[in-house]
């Protein structure tokens, strides 16, 4: 008894739309200030340094033949390995390679269900894999399910462009 | 006990409603019409900053390095508090809980997983931490086997919480991509799905395997 109308009180002050707004406005505010501002800077320095250097031409030459099933540089390969330890550093990754002109903005689009995909793979085994209690003999397993499916995800992005007619 | 709560929960047409509203602005679908339709349209809606002189923005032109990664951090601001306000407003309304009616039939077919695991998958869509908790639940509820359990933990590892990661981490790539962020994020729902089939398919193949090897060691 006593359960079921504390039930309907919490029922009561359940928090009206503008304050879920307000909330979740609020959420996404700490979210771009704890992780997407740092992941930018992180990002645009990082590439800022390998340009300068001459590391980026090198990495996109090496890796240039494997990035192009996918339709995309060798560049790009740098995206994909910051998204894999922060989707937030990824995606800041691919968008400065295309605010310097590395990659197009098809080539970002390919770039980003796979960064969300493939993202945070370390901090995540722990959130998810680990919280679930899976079974440790399926641990190395799920670790690849996620690059597949990244590599799964732009491949399909690339058809879907194709289709639309986007280049 | 707590399978029953569950389908003791009534979805409002508040709920559908906030659910065919949310998918239509995700989905880009209105963005090019010229009727007041374009108002549902999330891109639409996140709007563009005004120029300043010669068609920059406040964050200038030519800008380098660490202070042009801030500039452009700043952008992304706007875009995120209006895309975590809707999506918080959408699950107030019971959005998450008409979108489990929707799915819950077809967990089995899509997945092979229990309709138990109904709630888990739909709050897996906007967080990694609570679908993690309720599958581990769900298991010592007896609710769920520990293949499905891995089948299930394939499915929310890769591109976890999609519709918030979509807009939270992936806000820089938002005013850049082509697609609109529906198409993103069926994109990375559709390969969380695959990817799970193809570790359902493996512990199958694996399960009859050792039968059949198990099976003529004993014969």
């Amino acid at each position: 008894m006593a359960e079921s109308t504390s039930a309907v009180n919490l029922q009561k002050v359940k928090p009206s739309i503008v304050e879920e707004f307000v909330a979740g406005a609020k959420k996404g505010f700490y979210i771009g200030a704890e992780m997407i501002a740092p992941a930018m800077v992180l990002a645009y320095v990082l590439i800022q340094f390998l340009e300068i250097t001459g590391l980026m031409q090198g990495v996109g030459k090496l890796l240039g033949p494997v990035m192009a099933v996918f339709g995309l540089p060798g560049e790009a390969i740098i995206a994909l390995v910051a998204a894999f330890f922060a989707k937030a550093a990824g995606c800041a990754t691919a968008a400065t390679l295309y605010a310097k002109g590395v990659i197009t903005a098809t080539q970002a689009t390919i770039l980003f269900p796979a960064c969300v995909t493939m993202g945070t793979l370390i901090g995540h085994f722990v959130r998810i894999v680990i919280v679930a209690n899976t079974n440790q003999k399926r641990h190395p397993l799920l670790l690849c399910v996620p690059l597949v499916d990244a590599a799964v995800a732009m491949i399909i992005t690339r058809v879907i462009l194709s289709v639309w007619g986007i280049n | 006990m707590t399978e029953k709560k569950q389908e003791e929960y009534k979805v409002t047409w508040k709920g559908w409603l906030a659910l065919i509203i949310l998918l239509i602005s995700f989905s880009g679908i209105f963005a090019q019409s010229t009727g007041p339709w374009r108002a549902l349209d999330f891109q639409v809606l996140t709007g563009q900053f005004g120029k300043i002189a010669d068609g920059a923005i406040f964050t200038g032109k030519g800008g380098i390095g660490a202070r042009d990664g801030f500039m452009f951090a700043l952008t992304l601001f706007p875009t995120l508090m209006f895309a975590l306000g809707c999506v918080q407003v959408a699950e107030s309304l019971g959005a998450l809980r008409a979108a489990e009616k929707l799915f819950r039939p077809i967990l089995r077919p899509l997945m092979g997983l229990p309709g138990a695991a109904g709630l888990a998958f739909v709050s897996s869509v906007t967080s990694s931490d609570v679908g993690a908790v309720m599958t581990k639940g769900l298991v010592e509820d007896k609710m769920m086997t520990d293949d499905e359990r891995t089948i299930f933990v394939a499915y929310q590892y890769a591109g976890s919480a999609p519709v918030v990661n979509t807009f939270g981490t992936g806000a820089a790539l938002l005013p850049i991509s082509v697609l609109p962020v529906g198409v993103i994020i069926a994109i990375i729902m559709f390969v969380k799905i695959l990817g799970a089939n193809l570790v359902r398919m493996y512990l199958y193949w694996q399960a009859k395997r050792e039968l059949t090897t198990g099976g003529a060691a004993n014969g």
